[in-house]
């Protein structure tokens, strides 16, 4: 099969790279080995950056984040909640660092505003009441496993084709010069040739090792972060510490939990297929946490989880000790002789369209072809109008603020029965989801419609979802299956909380589904 | 009010201890939240004259001479005891919140009895979900009549735990007919 562009990576960088390549009118396929969003996109604090965080140690890589954090805002507005942020100070902080923020945030084009702290703490009762210094800023939460979907959605409207399950077995190179890959269908067994003048490494943390396969050395650095999730919404706002970026200093709303991050600790390429939070890191989560906001020590700690920063180190030093968090776009024809082969990789979820952009545009170079970017003006689909009701039900709002104007594609008449209670998902929204969302098993439907991510983490609903997943795959047989993989993907997230509550959960779910279903 | 025995916790193990003494004569009471579905035990707990008080909750503490329970209070009777020779702790493992637990302890929440459980909380569950995990073993110590100890060396002389409160695997319906065969 030929294409004008292989993407290999199914991240939010290789999905909008692929929908950047397709708007312009390119022949797109992109490949990923497991579903959409399974490393880093995946394993984010959702956290829309404003840029402070870097405004006074890097002003261009915080000007890069708040260009593209308003951008998204218009193009993703039903992926992002504009919470707005507070950086505060507390009494062990120095608050002198306080001005030196606010000036830097202003110079990198980041509307800081101080605030009273007895203003902050009417309008958030569960910050530190010891704080003693407060900075809004335009952070906002984003959801990226939406964020992803749509863009993914937007991509093969355009005529990209994305395909899941799809795995790299080696690249060809003819001459010195790389003109396809050949790919694993993992579900089918067959392997598949695909053929074009240029092919895009967007994967991530394993990006290294494909480069790898054709000499080509890329040092990354793989930075592991955990991260807890909170039963409750706590704060509304998004809530830092004003100094310099630290664990544990990040607390995020997301729906209806509170994300609170993160650490940072060197891991090696093996583990980063199999990454677990520690209790060391779960207790020092809790501990800083506490410091953010003190209700966080009473409040149910849903599940614990991490992912792996894609950090290239910035003039391939191997020992990692110069590293950029900015965007890295790697040329092979200049760089390593191998011509037809790019590497899009470091950067964050916020600025992914810029990283597709810059992507696209050598593609493009590469091919001759003259179209611009379009990305930064073209609304993803869901964000486009506003939301059509079919009907004023709480399950359609529900379904409005996960897919936006797609709703359109449900068929909620006759479906309308609630499947997940937590997050008022029906089995229509879960036909559209097999039908349009390329859904697969339970895994692949959690991410595409919050199924399993509200207060029971799908302890409750778990049977009933794996069924009518399983009826509108055409493969009911499957059900039990489909519910032993989710619960084991579950568990991993359980396994380092699990005390209080969540070990009553735990005992739960043992009783529940412990038996070989 | 005086019974022989007080019941705390009207599962399936609370139930079956209840009905044997009952068909020995005894009388028997059991407190319990009534969240179990265990229908037919208690339509014979009540049919063979047990006094069932469901919706209830016996509160921490009781009243104690030396090692001996005499009396507990509940929530729903106030300040109306329970008193009787024998009681029987059968309040279930965390989902019932027959023990409780924070980020590094367990603790039987209703008399603080002796639990054995790992105290390094990075070995409570394994990574593999289907296998049997750690903390499904843990549970309150007792001695070779059952009975639950107050601490190290110290043994509560008449309060007898029966069922998934014990440490280690448990037949539930074997652990409550043993119970039983101790106090009649």
């Amino acid at each position: 099969m030929d294409f004008d562009v292989i993407i290999i990576g199914g991240g939010i960088t290789g999905v909008s790279t692929a929908r950047d390549c397709a708007l312009r009118g390119l022949k797109t396929v992109l490949v990923e080995r497991d579903d959409l969003t399974a490393g880093a996109t995946g394993r984010n604090h959702g956290l829309l950056h404003s840029g402070s965080r870097y405004a006074v140690t890097d002003r261009e890589s915080a000007a890069e984040c708040i260009r593209e954090n308003l951008i998204l805002k218009k193009i993703a507005s039903h992926c992002i909640e504009d919470t707005g942020g507070l950086s505060i100070t507390l009494p062990e902080d120095d608050l002198s660092y306080q001005s030196t923020f606010v000036e830097c945030c202003r110079a990198a084009g980041i509307d800081a505003r101080v605030l009273d702290p007895e203003e902050v703490k009417r309008k958030e009762p569960a910050v530190n009441p010891e704080l003693v210094g407060a900075v809004w800023v335009p952070d906002a939460s984003v959801d990226p496993f939406r964020l992803t979907t749509a863009t993914a959605l937007d991509a093969t409207l355009h005529g990209a084709v994305i395909l899941t399950y799809h795995e790299l077995v080696d690249f060809v190179i003819e001459s010195g010069r790389m003109v396809g890959v050949r790919v694993l269908d993992k579900r089918s067994g067959e392997t598949l040739t695909f053929n074009a003048p240029v092919t895009v490494n967007a994967a991530g943390i394993w990006g290294a090792s494909i480069a790898a396969r054709c000499g080509i050395q890329i040092s990354m650095y793989p930075a592991k972060g955990s991260l807890l999730i909170f039963g409750h919404r706590v704060c509304r706002m998004v809530v830092n510490r004003c100094r310099k970026p630290s664990n544990a200093d990040i607390l995020v709303p997301g729906d209806v939990v509170s994300v609170l991050g993160t650490t940072s600790s060197k891991v090696s390429l093996e583990e980063c297929d199999d990454i677990r939070v520690s209790a060391d890191e779960v207790d020092l989560l809790l501990k800083e946490g506490e410091r953010l906001s003190p209700k966080l020590s009473s409040t149910r700690v849903l599940r614990a989880y991490a992912g792996v920063r894609p950090l290239v180190a910035s003039d391939d030093d191997p020992t990692g000790r110069s590293i950029s968090r900015g965007i890295v776009l790697l040329d092979h024809e200049l760089r390593d002789g191998l011509p037809g082969f790019i590497t899009i990789s470091g950067g964050k979820l916020t600025t992914h369209r810029l990283m597709a952009e810059q992507a696209s545009d050598l593609v493009c170079s590469k091919l001759g072809v003259s179209a611009r970017c379009t990305t930064d003006k073209t609304p993803l689909p869901g964000s486009e109008q506003t939301v059509q009701m079919p009907d004023k039900s709480i399950s359609a709002r529900a379904a409005a603020t996960r897919h936006g104007s797609r709703i359109s594609k449900m068929d909620f008449a006759g479906k309308s029965e609630v499947i997940c209670q937590c997050e008022h998902v029906t089995r229509a929204e879960i036909e559209y989801a097999v039908q349009c969302l390329d859904v697969h098993n339970l895994i692949d439907l959690r991410r595409r419609t919050r199924i399993g991510m509200g207060t029971c983490q799908g302890t409750f609903c778990m049977s009933k979802v794996a069924t009518v997943l399983a009826e509108a795959l055409g493969t009911p047989w499957k059900a039990p299956e489909f519910v032993r993989e989710y619960v084991r993907e579950r568990w991993k997230g359980i396994v380092p909380v699990c005390w209080g509550e969540s070990l009553r959960e735990a005992e739960y779910m043992r009783k529940q589904y412990g038996n070989e279903i | 009010m005086r019974f022989d025995t007080v019941i705390i916790g009207g599962g399936l193990a609370g139930l079956i201890v209840g009905c044997g003494l009952l068909e020995a004569g005894q009388k028997v009471v059991a407190v319990t939240r009534g969240l179990s579905l265990n229908e037919a035990p208690r339509n014979r707990f009540i049919s063979l004259g047990g006094e069932y008080l469901p919706g209830d909750s016996v509160l921490p503490g009781g009243e104690w001479k030396n090692d001996r329970l005499l009396r507990v209070y509940t929530r729903n009777l106030g300040k109306t005891p329970l008193e009787a020779d024998n009681f029987i702790l059968s309040t279930g493992k965390f989902f019932s919140r027959g023990l409780v637990t924070s980020m590094d302890s367990v603790r039987e929440p209703l008399f603080d009895c002796l639990v054995d459980y790992e105290h390094d909380r990075s070995r409570w569950c394994t990574n593999e979900f289907f296998d049997r995990q750690p903390f499904e073993d843990f549970g309150v110590r007792v001695d070779d009549r059952h009975r639950v100890f107050l601490e190290e060396g110290r043994i509560a002389e008449n309060v007898y735990a029966a069922g998934e409160i014990l440490a280690g695997q448990i037949d539930i319906e074997e652990s409550a007919l043993f119970v039983c065969k101790n106090l009649i």
